[in-house]
């Protein structure tokens, strides 16, 4: 696993920074009404407790995004709230699955149990980023994950329709285009060389049952 | 000892069959390839070749698999040498003192040490695995529910103490892999858990969808981040062979190194990484001229090297002789084995034994030709580092996509990778280490079976797991070691470690 050393490009400005504590602040607190929202459409009753901590996820949100709490460490405060969101999450995803029956475990009892851990462990980190400084969340690379993402979701959308040969050849051009220094022409050369080769070695080569080309020919 | 040597032979039969030193051969070549090329590690690759080995038989199969992440161990010690870019994360620390060497034009002998230190490694590594799997075996056998439960914790909790950064975040991130493994149906009812109604959710997701989102295509995201221009040494390089002095010098830093190696291995959460980063700080404080360190020493590399190698191949203990993977990769061969209908475990060895036998002996094979193969081949492998980072990762995405796609003939998998891809790069951002994740993720369906019938059978009793002794010494030992590494003076001297 190669590190990233967080170079000067990649850094925020104050303003910046207080820019993505809005925004992230403002993503989190949508996320969590959504949440809220849908604890009232299960079967059986939320607990009050899950409630209330959905309710105080979203207050603590607000509070991040407009600057009330102090973000000391960015890392930390927007890391947690994350895993936070994913724990409150599995409590309103479990809520209907049966918990202890006597002494046995029923099938909500694992899930829940680790997600009381793990919004309880978040919690702590929580806090910590509002006490000690830390580390800023660096800039996104919103280019290569629109391209890299995109081509890979291409891939899934044309692989059982369109076939191997064209699946392959538009993941490797739209992939490509993630890189800053992207050259067309090299790019063009190299999708056609790893399409010949997969369009071989898949279903010849290793007897995979790929379909080549598209269904409709 | 006399069974041992039985058994050897019996694996050396099976072994040296043409077809599997073939699959061998092509499994350490790829993996060479791989630990070669920056930017894709050895566990994207098994995931990318798990749809190659369908057609093999089982042995071939796992050989061939084998050979890709012992092959990966040598091949990254080249490009840490001649670029001073860890081809591998377990040779990071290899560029300290080998890119140094290769400035200085010292690049052969800096090669070749690495070369014969893995050599070394892997032969002890391999007498180690075949010589500790019988009584291992015996003691798997001897556990129940409650110590398999407390092993696993102990894994875990090795596996936060190993990663860098905050334990507590480790911890947490240990929880979410545990947690996301809960998606699915339930082993014992049958119920769907947290699937939200969606129908290809119910078998859960599958360990190489995670395991390739977070690190294959998570990583990918990362380096693209760091564009810096890489510097091959362009100098030619003479003189492949080490002076006797070199020799003289390394003998002691591979000794310790392998040693080091083969013990971090074993452990559940250990692993390569850190065991190629422990050998360097032991060699370093060892060493009457510490200063040399990071200036070139041959040291530096020989340790290290030697180490990461002995923990690639002594992690296969584990798993073979319990039936727990110890890292991340290991959870891949799980995967591998249950697709060719082997449950692993303690009855692997006794009811096919020219599989364990023939896949120890395989590795010895296979180091062997990798030492053979290697140096001369590094001319091959330098020109291969040429190609530029723009080209390699569009093919790594576009093989990674048919890889996951092939397992299941299933676009939804290869959706859901590209979700974890993302997820991935998030937890990269807020540095959660994916590590813990994973491991996590692997052993919760595990644990959560074993903590169950643990409990039916104690009659909900949860003290049962301190009144069994083996379980309770596992436990206290997990418990010192999470107090150990919250205690500030050895955190200090962990991060000391870690920052070097």
């Amino acid at each position: 696993m190669s590190d990233v050393t967080p170079s000067g490009e990649w850094s925020r400005s104050a303003d910046e920074q207080k820019r993505y504590n809005l925004i992230s602040g403002l993503v989190f607190t949508g996320l969590g009404i959504i949440l809220l929202a849908a604890s009232f459409l299960l079967q059986n009753p939320v607990p009050l407790t899950v409630r209330a901590a959905i309710v105080i996820f979203v207050a603590v949100s607000i509070a991040v995004s407009i600057g009330l709490l102090p973000v000391l460490n960015q890392q930390d405060v927007f890391g947690s709230l994350g895993l936070i969101l994913l724990a409150l999450t599995a409590f309103i995803a479990s809520n209907d699955l049966p918990g202890m029956r006597g002494f046995a475990f029923g099938p909500g009892t694992a899930p829940r149990l680790f997600a009381a851990l793990l919004a309880a462990l978040s919690l702590i980190v929580l806090v910590g980023g509002f006490v000690t400084a830390g580390p800023e969340v660096t800039k996104y690379q919103v280019r290569g994950v629109f391209y890299i993402i995109g081509s890979i979701l291409a891939f899934a959308a044309s692989i059982r329709p369109l076939g191997l040969v064209v699946a392959t050849f538009t993941t490797i051009v739209i992939c490509a285009a993630a890189a800053d220094d992207v050259k067309w022409r090299e790019t063009l050369i190299v999708a056609i060389g790893i399409t010949i080769f997969c369009s071989l070695l898949f279903p010849y080569g290793l007897n995979l049952p790929f379909q080549l080309w598209p269904r409709f020919w | 000892m006399y069974d041992l040597i039985a058994n050897l032979w019996l694996g050396m039969g099976v072994a040296a069959t043409p077809t599997n030193i073939m699959l061998c051969l092509v499994g350490a070549l790829v993996g060479t390839l791989i630990g070669v090329l920056p930017g894709i590690g050895s566990l994207a690759t098994i995931a990318m070749l798990l749809p190659i080995t369908f057609g093999l038989p089982p042995v071939g199969a796992l050989i061939m698999l084998a050979g890709i992440y012992y092959g990966a161990q040598y091949g990254g010690s080249t490009t840490s040498i001649l670029v001073n870019i860890p081809g591998e994360s377990s040779s990071v620390v290899t560029c300290l003192d080998g890119h140094e060497m290769a400035k200085q034009g010292r690049a052969g002998p800096a090669l070749a040490i690495a070369a014969i230190g893995s050599f070394f490694a892997g032969c002890v590594a391999t007498v180690l695995v075949a010589a500790l799997g019988a009584p291992l075996t015996s003691v798997a056998l001897m556990f129940g529910p409650a110590e398999y439960f407390s092993l696993m914790v102990l894994g875990l909790i090795f596996a936060v103490v190993l990663a860098k950064g905050s334990v507590i975040k480790a911890l947490a991130i240990v929880l979410m892999g545990l947690l996301l493994s809960m998606i699915g149906s339930d082993l014992e009812t049958g119920a769907e858990r947290m699937t939200w109604g969606v129908p290809e959710l119910s078998d859960g997701i599958g360990f190489v969808v995670v395991g390739m989102g977070v690190f294959g295509f998570g990583e990918i995201l990362r380096n693209l981040e760091n564009t810096g221009t890489r510097e091959i040494v362009q100098s030619k390089i003479t003189g492949l062979m080490p002076t006797l002095v070199d020799l003289k010098a390394s003998a002691g830093a591979i000794g310790r190194g392998t040693l080091l190696g083969s013990a971090l291995g074993i452990l559940p959460g250990g692993g390569t990484i850190i065991a190629s980063f422990a050998a360097y700080t032991l060699e370093k404080r060892f060493s009457k001229h510490p200063e040399r360190f990071g200036h070139g020493a041959i040291e530096g590399v020989a340790a290290p090297e030697s180490a990461n190698n002995a923990a690639s191949q002594t992690s296969f203990i584990p798993l073979l002789t319990l039936g727990i993977p110890p890292n991340p990769v290991m959870a891949l061969m799980v995967g591998a084995m249950t697709i060719h209908g082997i449950v692993p475990g303690p009855q692997v060895m006794t009811k096919q034994p020219e599989l364990f036998w023939g896949m120890i002996a395989s590795m010895w094979i296979g180091n062997l030709m990798l030492i053979v193969i290697n140096l001369p081949l590094v001319g091959l492998w330098v020109r291969l580092l040429r190609v530029p980072y723009r080209h390699l990762f569009p093919m790594i995405v576009v093989f990674c996509c048919i890889g996951i796609y092939s397992v299941n003939n299933a676009p939804f998998d290869v959706s859901m990778t590209a979700l974890f891809g993302v997820v991935g790069y998030w937890m990269s951002k807020h540095d959660f280490e994916p590590a813990p994740m994973i491991l996590g993720y692997v052993l919760g369906p595990l644990m959560e079976e074993n903590l169950r019938r643990a409990m039916l059978i104690a009659r909900g009793d949860a003290t049962v797991f301190m009144t069994r002794p083996i379980s309770a010494v596992l436990l206290v030992i997990s418990a010192i070691l999470l107090v150990l590494a919250v205690l500030p003076a050895i955190r200090g001297k962990r991060d000391e470690v870690f920052t070097e």
